[in-house]
């Protein structure tokens, strides 16, 4: 195993450009960007292999999601990046590389920051073939101030491993699957955003060691169902999936993955104990997005990560009734998987009042 | 590898539909520029592919193959002889049989087009191999040296077993050269007649390093030479690959009925049509391509079936068993209801 070494992390330091002051004036809306997780009408939750064609937008009560691969996050998206930038340099060991993935590293760095500059033009940007090399690229996020130049393959053109380096540039969390011995085994990460799992731990393990914990998962035959759309996904299409939680600690906290637990697992019980949990208990969305990278043959399962607070719910009659419906409904293995039976009544009764 | 794929067009994907945003990353059905035709022996033509408007082509898996156009409305695949790494130009190697094969040769100039489709990865590298075991018959040597080639781009070690007629050894001096670069770990065996061939099989077969993955590509015969041999040698089939370019000759079968699930719609498949061809022609749309059990296109969800006989070699053993699905233009059975 390999463990991409620490490295100094360039500072955040947007370009002063129109589209950079536009870009970051645009409000914050939590709720706005929110994938709504429920479809009309929907008001029981049972885990299901709920893909869907990935860039298409979806409009929600609130505003919309999905358009792109990637979503910024707005003119949140330095925090997050300062959170995720924080969290690399004083836990290298989020990012691991199992020995053979290197190559599929490249291969998502070059699809995502190809992506990135078609999606969002006025602020990213990726020059091919500089100096004629077809190997040779430049990579420049305004947002960010981030300016690199690098060769496709070769790591020591990067300030680090390929996987980190788009890490540092984009929100989500990065995970790679890759078919071994007839089974997909997620064998690279860079994980800085897990909600109560942890990337060291998981690392290497085939989709049934990973799902063993999901109650009526592996059972049901979804682990399976699952497995064998991600071996036999097509290399021309782009999907997506939507899962959801109340996070374990009711602040915006992006990392709450085991390795950081010490320093959130108070958190819940002392807002308890102060009488603001509920209000703040976030509704915590994964939007993960499936890729098959042509180089290698190995497969996204990135996840980005949108929290909006039980009281911002609460303003959208619709959302907070359905939202309330469900967790009502919702049978207690589940809910006791998801880590807040214990909350369920005064959530509902808050998003009811 | 070369295989004749289809005579009339199929159902395609949309090119229209934005997967994937950049085109370097296009897979569906496109005209690219022919920059380079050499004649690599009197029946073999190497031919070299570009975007036209300069633009990157999509990389690939080694072991990839491109469906080309290759006249009167014919479409046949040919592995890809580069690595797949961000691509330039992508290469094929045409062995001149009839038909499609003969029209190329017969065809193409420089400065001129071709559609392709893909590329395709059904013949990939294991992820985890400690070493590479790659063995070329004839033409099958194409897909053998973008292996090779791979190996060398990731400092991986290959050894390679080419056999051939003399006379008619395409790309041999590429397998050569990739083998005397400086700190290259790809050694070059040649056998030259079937008797060699087999005792150089059982040999290398028998003497490879722990994590080895074998791969082979060729003619029928030995490819099931290479399979027993690697079964004698105690092999995990799980680590014994091979792509084919000549489908098993198949009886006709039983006839059999279909039933569409979403229609109720039954179909009568008759000794000698393959549930394939019984479904066009009752106007079931069916994508397919190589209609020889290769390729994987025609792959059908089944709901239920009393018995199912699966002729191809896409399906696992494991898939066989669960009965989920069906190549049909090979496989046949009784009443099979089709999650259509």
């Amino acid at each position: 195993m390999t463990t991409t070494t620490e490295a100094p992390v360039p500072p955040i330091a947007p370009l002063d450009t129109p589209a950079v002051r536009a870009f970051l004036a645009q409000p914050l809306d939590h709720m706005a960007r929110l994938p709504w997780p429920f479809p009309d009408g929907y008001e029981a939750f049972r885990y299901s292999v709920n893909v869907d064609q990935a860039r298409v937008p979806r409009p929600t009560l609130a505003g919309e999601w999905g358009r792109h691969l990637v979503d910024l996050g707005g003119a949140e998206y330095p925090t997050i990046m300062a959170e995720r930038r924080a969290v690399l340099a004083a836990d290298p060991a989020r990012v691991k590389v199992l020995p053979g993935m290197e190559l599929a590293c490249w291969d998502l760095l070059l699809y995502y920051f190809r992506d990135l500059a078609l999606s969002y033009p006025e602020v990213m940007h990726l020059d091919e073939r500089v100096d004629g090399d077809a190997d040779r690229f430049r990579w420049r996020n305004d947002l960010l101030g981030t300016d690199q130049e690098f060769t496709l393959g070769r790591e020591e053109t990067l300030p680090c491993g390929p996987l980190e380096m788009l890490a540092r540039e984009v929100p989500d969390d990065l995970l790679l699957v890759r078919e071994r011995d007839g089974r997909l085994h997620f064998d690279a990460g860079a994980v800085t955003f897990a909600a109560a799992w942890s990337v060291s731990f998981d690392v290497g393990m085939d989709m049934y060691e990973i799902h063993g914990p999901v109650p009526r998962m592996t059972g049901s035959g979804m682990t399976a169902r699952a497995e064998q759309f991600l071996l036999r996904m097509p290399a021309d299409q782009v999907f997506r999936r939507v899962n959801w939680n109340v996070a374990a600690s009711p602040t915006r906290t992006y990392d709450i993955s085991l390795e950081a637990l010490p320093a959130w697992a108070g958190d819940m019980d002392a807002a308890l104990a102060a009488g603001t949990a509920i209000p703040d208990c976030q509704l915590r969305i994964e939007l993960e997005h499936f890729v098959r990278l042509p180089m290698s043959g190995a497969v996204t399962f990135n996840i980005r990560t949108f929290m909006a607070s039980l009281a911002e719910v609460r303003r959208f009659p619709a959302y907070a009734a359905q939202l309330a419906t469900i967790l009502d409904e919702l049978p207690e293995d589940l809910a006791t998987y998801k880590g807040f039976a214990h909350l369920i009544p005064q959530m509902v009764a808050y998003l009811r009042s | 590898m070369s295989a004749v794929v289809s005579s009339t067009a199929p159902v395609q994907r949309a090119e229209a539909y934005v997967g994937h945003q950049h085109p370097g990353y296009a897979l569906g059905r496109r005209r690219l520029h022919v920059v380079g035709l050499e004649r690599l022996t009197d029946r073999v033509l190497h031919v070299e592919l570009a975007d036209p408007s300069g633009r990157p082509l999509a990389a690939f898996q080694p072991g990839s193959h491109l469906v080309v156009e290759a006249g009167e409305g014919r479409r046949n695949a040919y592995s890809l002889t580069g690595d797949g790494f961000n691509p330039a130009t992508y290469a094929i190697s045409v062995l001149r049989l009839d038909g499609g094969s003969a029209w190329l040769h017969r065809t193409l100039e420089v400065g001129g087009e071709l559609e392709v489709e893909g590329p395709r990865s059904m013949f990939p590298a294991a992820h985890d191999q400690q070493h590479a075991l790659l063995v070329a018959g004839g033409i099958g040597v194409t897909p053998v040296l973008s292996h090779a080639r791979a190996a060398v781009r990731a400092g991986r070690s290959a050894t390679v077993l080419y056999s051939y007629r003399p006379g008619h050894a395409a790309h041999l001096d590429d397998l050569h050269e990739l083998a005397g670069r400086p700190g290259s770990r790809v050694r070059v065996v040649e056998a030259t007649d079937v008797k060699q061939t087999r005792v150089s099989l059982t040999g290398l077969l028998a003497d490879q390093p722990f994590g080895t993955h074998a791969y082979a590509c060729g003619p029928s015969g030995l490819l099931e030479a290479y399979e027993e041999a690697a079964e004698l040698a105690g092999w995990p089939a799980s680590r014994v690959h091979l792509e084919r370019f000549v489908a098993p000759e198949l009886d006709p079968g039983d006839p059999f009925t279909a039933t569409v699930a979403s229609t109720g719609r039954r179909v009568e498949v008759p000794s000698g049509t393959s549930l394939l061809e019984g479904l066009l022609a009752a106007g079931v749309p069916v994508g397919y391509l190589c209609k020889q059990g290769v390729c994987g296109e025609c792959r059908l969800p089944v709901r239920a079936a009393a018995a199912l006989d699966h002729r191809d070699v896409v399906l696992t053993a494991e898939e066989r068993q669960s009965g989920a699905h069906v190549m049909a233009c090979v496989s046949r059975g009784r009443d099979i209801e089709l999650d259509l």
